[in-house]
């Protein structure tokens, strides 16, 4: 199938698919926000138990959570034009990036939505009850006890979630918006030398994915400061737990695989 | 184009005929994911010397990439290492002889593997080395021990990720279309272009997936509870 295998070619596809790094980090970046923006509202009412309105939230997770992305990808593209022509809006002409980013972001959200609740959860109940023992109010052992621990407890889960945002966008392909895998399909098709292309893409979502996971890593050495510093002894041999008891809650809980899925 | 929701309906009778395509692709992917998970996995705990920086790196570069990279590539690549190898050797198989569908279950075991080798991971190390120091002691092996003592309790522990794993695969599975393979996603995009009737179509996959992974999710907290009933506090 195409030319025969030539590894020089992969180098001189790593500029020709980093052009497009960009469309590919801003489709990132832009649905991160609305996921969390999102993630924060759909929380909320699951955190303080608002009668409907959380059976709403679930409803938006379950599907959200529940349902392939390329699929809502194609659902939101396709379906709403024709939902918002009810109410006399016009979006045919509205740039497909827009679509993608809302589609990301709302699936995200979901996400985010599961992150925040999880994490602030996780903080140890003793802690609130004991802010309000020196006399916080609500709000105070909130942002001043319960928000620095859960950041810290969400951190994992977050960069998970990055990670798995950025490999999901390979999917942004199918609508024909060029980032960095629709770009690699044509120059593949151009070319006929498609490993070569798939192996230069390989590489940097893997360098992308790698500096994401390291960056989110350092942050949340820092945020762990208040826990104990004495590191973990390394056992030489079998089955042993060398990890922060959260990390590990952490990572039972994210949902969406590790470097994610 | 207008709304039609009793085409809803049609779709998905018409989608229902290609369900056992995407769970063979699911089912066939976790299992053999799962399996070489396991051996990645316990790679990587006991740090065989030479396969240990081969596992570590195999697991990063899958979950460091996008699954659709990992089809592309072997979509693409193996074929190209088969004729190679053929012409060489001068077998008759050529890769043309695979069927597409085989690609789908060989990239998407690949990818499992990775992910399913960090659940068995994270499910062993969950268990608390106590267990393991107290089944030598009462003069187990470490086989034994793992088999008996550790292996049903990391189960217990890594259920949780288990199922969110099939899930994965379960939406990851839609990927398939790209190297041609009918599956719901394949089928609903046919359906929705033949009749010009592209929300309704995928709405109706939308739902078949939807009850698929609710599906999965109430089996999964059902074998949880069974599987933890080791695990009752208070008095027996």
């Amino acid at each position: 199938m195409g030319e025969p295998f030539d590894f020089s070619y992969v180098w001189s596809f790593l500029p020709k698919l980093l052009s497009t790094l960009s469309t590919t980090l801003l489709i990132v970046v832009s649905s991160l926000l609305a996921g969390i923006i999102v993630g924060f509202i759909v929380a909320l009412p699951r955190l303080y138990k608002v009668p409907v309105l959380r059976t709403l939230s679930e409803i938006y997770i379950s599907f959200f959570r529940g349902t392939p992305i390329l699929i809502q990808l194609f659902l939101f593209y396709y379906g709403l034009p024709e939902i918002l022509k009810l109410v006399q809006v016009d979006v045919t002409r509205a740039p497909v990036l827009v679509f993608v980013i809302l589609t990301y972001g709302l699936h995200t959200g979901a996400y985010m939505s599961e992150m925040i609740r999880a994490s602030v959860t996780a903080v140890d109940k003793g802690q609130v009850e004991a802010a309000y023992a020196a006399g916080m109010t609500g709000y105070q052992a909130f942002t001043r006890i319960v928000l620095p621990q859960a950041l810290a407890i969400a951190v994992p889960v977050f960069s998970n979630l990055v990670i798995a945002l950025l490999k999901d966008t390979s999917l942004a392909f199918t609508l024909g918006v060029m980032e960095m895998t629709g770009k690699a399909q044509t120059l593949g098709a151009v070319t006929q030398h498609f490993i070569e292309t798939y192996i230069a893409l390989a590489l940097i979502y893997l360098v992308i994915s790698f500096s994401i996971e390291k960056l989110l890593g350092m942050a949340e050495h820092r945020l762990l400061r208040h826990e104990d510093r004495n590191s973990p002894v390394k056992k030489t041999f079998g089955i042993h737990r060398n990890r922060s008891y959260r990390r590990i809650i952490a990572e039972m809980e994210s949902g969406k695989g590790g470097v994610g899925l | 184009m207008k709304l039609d929701p009793s085409f809803i309906w049609t779709a998905f009778l018409q989608l229902l005929s290609v369900i056992p395509t995407t769970l063979y692709i699911t089912i066939v992917s976790v299992l053999v994911g799962f399996l070489i998970g396991t051996c990645v996995a316990l790679i990587r705990i006991y740090k065989v010397p030479v396969l240990y920086p081969v596992a570590a790196g195999y697991v990063t570069f899958i979950r460091g990439t996008p699954m659709l990279t990992h089809l592309l590539l072997i979509y693409f690549g193996l074929p190209m290492i088969i004729d190679g190898l053929a012409v060489h050797y001068g077998w008759s198989f050529r890769a043309a002889s695979i069927p597409m569908i085989g690609f789908a279950y060989i990239s998407f075991s690949i990818t499992a593997g990775a992910y399913m080798s960090e659940v068995v991971r994270s499910g062993l190390l969950a268990v608390d080395k106590g267990q393991l120091e107290a089944a030598h002691a009462v003069g187990m092996t470490t086989p034994q021990a793992l088999r008996r003592i550790v292996c049903p309790q990391a189960l217990a522990a890594s259920l949780p990720n288990l199922s969110n794993s099939v899930i994965g695969m379960l939406h990851g599975s839609t990927l398939a279309f790209t190297v041609s393979v009918v599956d719901i996603n394949a089928k609903a995009q046919i359906v929705a272009s033949t009749n010009w009737k592209f929300f309704e179509a995928y709405l109706a996959a939308a739902l078949i997936f939807w009850g698929l992974t609710v599906l999965i999710e109430r089996a999964a907290a059902l074998i949880e509870k069974r599987i933890n009933l080791y695990n009752r506090g208070g008095v027996a």
